[in-house]
């Protein structure tokens, strides 16, 4: 045998080979060891391209014949599909592609998709969607990792078999509730009205309706757990609107016993004319100091496109005293709108009226809004940022000037 | 990652999959960036082999991928054949595919199969106006304008835009060719940039001329030139259409004002019913102006004077030729102050009609509302764009009409007093059967929306 096999080997090397590298047979013929061909090929490595054997079309038979069955299968479906699954099928091949589609979409979303007017907002929406989505993902998986970590410490609890004996008085969640009930009772009797106008459901989108609720809600929540809250008034607000469609969503059982007073009539059938101050970005008059006589009314509003002077009509048309936060006058202003979110307002509002200090209260506008605090009179601040930038940056004094008048005059100036 | 200069065996393409930090995005990665360096096909051909060996299949974002590869490089038997696998693959397919697809094989032999693409996209979706382009492109270079106008007419039906590139295409194709429905297609496409106030650029300006010289027997004769003040035509002599809107236009536009620029969803954003209706009677008793000032905007033309010198200067200097002027200010302006003096603003009401409104509300309101109220003869002044106000009327026709008026109608100070004129002429594309006047601009020009070109192509048939 190995005599054999050492013949075979000869034959090989001397005749065969060479004539076989020059016909280009291929080596399958030979009826070789593994070890020969291998060889082989390393011998000729720097002369053929590694592509010669490497068949650069195999994908494709791969991709073929794994689906002969599978096509069996999908040829009986019927051809003609509805809109909806249609639609679903599209997005089914969106998300395969890698565009931010959701995997999992209810009847009623893929209503809403298809309903949308254009390319960008279906894709605006199907992208709100998917994070959406995502959030909700890595909110449980962080849920299923705490409550892992809370087995593992109660089982190790259990072996040390401590009981837990403390001289503090132990105030339950419970407890608190109550407490802060019963000065949400107190401050619906002796409280200083807030007024929410409820008013503007006509100019918002749905989701605009339901970022407002959830920065009421906010609100509602902070106001009462502060020591001295106000009397929270909802007026214009109208039974089955989306409003209270989406407050019932918020709040469940809870809605119907919150200690706020909700209404349907205007603030002005309720309250007298001349103590209503209408809070709006737009006022032309800037608030100078909180009046515990007085009642702010805050537009439920959410406005995600620019709808300047909306609020501004409405207290304009009821012939209210309107009023704006000074924020130019303590900030220097840097970015974003002067509109802020409805919680930061009663955050802003339920300060003044503890402490009446402007610089604590506007700790609440978003720090990436503004720079810093105004400390010095303007006219002294204006003159050293001059200086500053003259020095440092050799900008032309007027360049300055106009980007501080633009942040600081408070003058009729142009557009 | 540099993706590799020649195909790699499994074993190289595994270790450097190893290598990569993310190996679930390694693919992808890869493949984008061989899309980015333009890699040779091979390596990404055995990228897929290795992918498909490994996992028994590729995934689809994997094989857009390719197909992008083989696009960019006009591989069309390969595009053939990625399509003929996702087709057994995928029960549909999704627009990137399609948008790939039709790209790819539109430029080649097959172009035929682009088109039967373009009607299975249809199904699913509106394809976009890139699918269009390729598809009219791909027809109307095999000289099948028929086939290309089809597609062309189809696209406007499903309201998407077509870019110029398209139209162009339509005249460089059609140079030298017969036949009367072909002539009044391709002035149906002038007459769409004239409906949409579209300007050709210079190279599609260049195209319009030269199919114009080429029709057989047509006579014509191009040439370019630019237009005199008073509207002439230097070529031709022939008279350019006037700026003025028609009656119907005309109170059309002023109807959508009043209605969508002044009371717009709530009459109180900007005025209020009793302001409006106090200047509306105050308007109708002097009428007509012959121009309407803005005066807030007029009085901060120079910064280092007073805004009330500014404005009496306007005033002064617009007084001069026995013209009836109208100012719109605010009522702050009449509080003495360091920029409003008292004197001088008593001695302005003397030469013009002025009316105050609220400190609150918007002029420039008021201004558009007296100036279309007084007639077409009436122009105004303001350096403000008015694109705010633009913006607030809903459909692009009556935008259209705005800024035709406007144009016509606004009288623009620079900061030495000397008045930019209003034009005259109509700044658009124009006809009268044996003259095409057609405006356009520089390849490279920045243009606003606001600004028109100054350049024309003159054609006349001789």
């Amino acid at each position: 045998m190995q005599c054999a096999n050492m013949l075979l080997r000869k034959i090989v090397r001397s005749s065969v080979l060479p004539f076989a590298a020059q016909h280009g047979m291929k080596k399958d013929l030979f009826l070789l060891s593994r070890t020969l061909s291998l060889s082989l090929c390393l011998k000729q490595d720097n002369a053929c391209e590694p592509s010669e054997k490497l068949d650069l079309d195999e994908w494709k038979k791969v991709m073929k014949s794994g689906l002969q069955e599978e096509v069996s299968e999908t040829v009986s479906e019927p051809k003609e599909l509805s809109s909806l699954a249609a639609a679903r099928e599209t997005l089914e091949m969106w998300r395969l592609a890698g565009r931010a589609v959701p995997e999992n979409m209810s009847e009623e979303q893929l209503k809403t998709f298809m309903e949308c007017p254009s390319k960008s907002a279906k894709k605006k929406y199907l992208k709100y969607l998917h994070l959406k989505e995502l959030h909700k993902k890595s909110h449980r998986r962080k849920m299923d990792e705490k409550r892992e970590r809370r087995l593992e410490a109660q089982d190790q609890a259990s072996d040390t078999n401590e009981t837990k004996k403390s001289s503090f008085v132990y105030l339950s969640s419970r407890t608190m509730d109550k407490v802060y009930h019963w000065r949400a009772a107190q401050s619906m009797i002796f409280g200083q009205p807030l007024v929410f106008d409820m008013s503007y459901e006509k100019e918002m989108s749905v989701r605009e309706v339901t970022n407002t609720v959830k920065q009421i809600a906010l609100s509602e929540s902070f106001n009462r757990k502060t020591v001295d809250p106000f009397h929270i008034h909802f007026c214009n607000f109208k039974e089955d609107s989306l409003y209270h469609k989406e407050f019932t969503k918020q709040y469940r059982e809870a809605w119907d016993k919150l200690l706020i007073t909700v209404t349907d009539q205007c603030y002005t059938e309720i309250f007298p004319k001349d103590k209503l101050i209408y809070l709006t970005a737009d006022s032309p008059k800037v608030m100078k100091k909180f009046d515990h006589d007085k009642i702010y009314i805050v537009g439920s509003m959410v406005d995600k496109s620019i709808k300047t002077g909306v609020s501004l009509a409405r207290a304009k048309r009821l012939g209210l005293e309107t009023a704006a936060l000074p924020l130019d006058k303590y900030l220097l202003w840097s970015t974003g709108a002067k509109n802020l979110t409805l919680d930061q307002m009663m955050h802003i509002l339920l300060t003044l009226k503890d402490t009446a200090d402007w610089k604590k209260a506007l700790e609440f506008v978003p720090k990436r809004k503004y720079c810093g605090f105004v400390n010095k009179p303007v006219k002294e601040l204006k003159k050293r940022l001059d200086l500053i930038n003259t020095l440092k940056l050799g900008r032309g004094r007027e360049g300055v000037e106009k980007q501080f008048a633009k942040n600081h005059s408070k003058k009729y100036t142009l557009k | 990652v540099q993706p590799p200069e020649k195909p790699l065996q499994a074993e190289e393409w595994n270790k450097l999959r190893e290598d990569f930090k993310l190996p679930e995005i390694f693919e992808e990665v890869m493949l984008n960036n061989m899309i980015r360096c333009n890699s040779p096909i091979n390596v990404a051909k055995s990228l897929l082999t290795h992918v498909a060996k490994r996992n028994g299949d590729i995934a689809y974002s994997v094989l857009v991928k390719y197909l992008t590869l083989c696009v960019h490089q006009g591989q069309v038997s390969e595009i053939r054949d990625v399509y003929d696998i996702m087709k057994v693959r995928f029960k549909i397919l999704e627009s990137g595919a399609y948008n790939l697809l039709i790209r790819g094989l539109s430029n080649s032999d097959q172009w035929r199969m682009a088109l039967t693409l373009l009607e299975e996209a249809k199904k699913i979706m509106v394809p976009s106006r890139t699918c269009y382009e390729s598809c009219i492109k791909a027809a109307s270079c095999r000289q099948e304008m028929k086939l290309a106008f089809e597609l062309y007419h189809d696209m406007l039906a499903k309201d998407v835009v077509p870019t110029l590139d398209v139209l162009q295409s339509f005249f460089n194709f059609s140079r030298g060719m017969k036949g009367a429905e072909l002539q009044k297609q391709l002035f149906g496409i002038l007459l769409y940039l004239r409906e949409n106030q579209i300007y050709p650029h210079k190279t599609f300006m260049r195209s319009i001329k030269l199919w114009f010289e080429s029709i057989p027997g047509g006579n014509w004769r191009g040439n370019l030139t630019k237009i005199k003040d008073s509207g002439q035509c230097p070529v031709c002599k022939h008279q350019l259409e006037e700026s003025n809107l028609s009656e119907e236009e005309y109170s059309n536009l002023s109807e959508r004002i009043i209605r969508d620029v002044i009371h717009g969803t709530d009459t109180f954003r900007k005025t209020s019913p009793k302001e409006f209706e106090a200047f509306q009677t105050f308007v109708e008793n002097r009428l007509p102006f012959d121009i309407v000032i803005d005066g807030l905007n007029v009085s901060h033309i120079k910064s280092r004077k007073m805004q009330c010198e500014n404005l009496s200067d306007a005033v002064n200097c617009l007084a001069k030729e026995n013209a009836r002027l109208l100012v719109l200010g605010r009522k702050h302006m009449l509080m003495n102050s360091s920029n409003w003096k008292r004197e001088v603003m008593k001695e302005m009401q003397n030469k013009a009609d002025f009316f105050f409104a609220e400190n609150i509300s918007e002029d420039d309101a008021f201004l558009l509302y007296a100036t279309l109220r007084s007639g077409k003869h009436c122009r105004f002044v303001t350096r403000d764009f008015l694109r705010d106000h633009k913006a607030c009327l809903p459909d692009s026709v009556t935008r259209h009409l705005f800024r035709k008026w406007q144009r016509g109608h606004q009288i623009v100070f620079s900061s030495v007093f000397s008045q930019q004129p209003a034009f005259r002429y109509d700044c658009v594309v124009q006809t009268t059967g044996d003259t095409w006047h057609i405006p356009y601009k520089d390849v490279f020009e920045e243009k606003y929306s606001y600004q028109v070109p100054r350049k024309w192509l003159c054609i006349q048939q001789k």
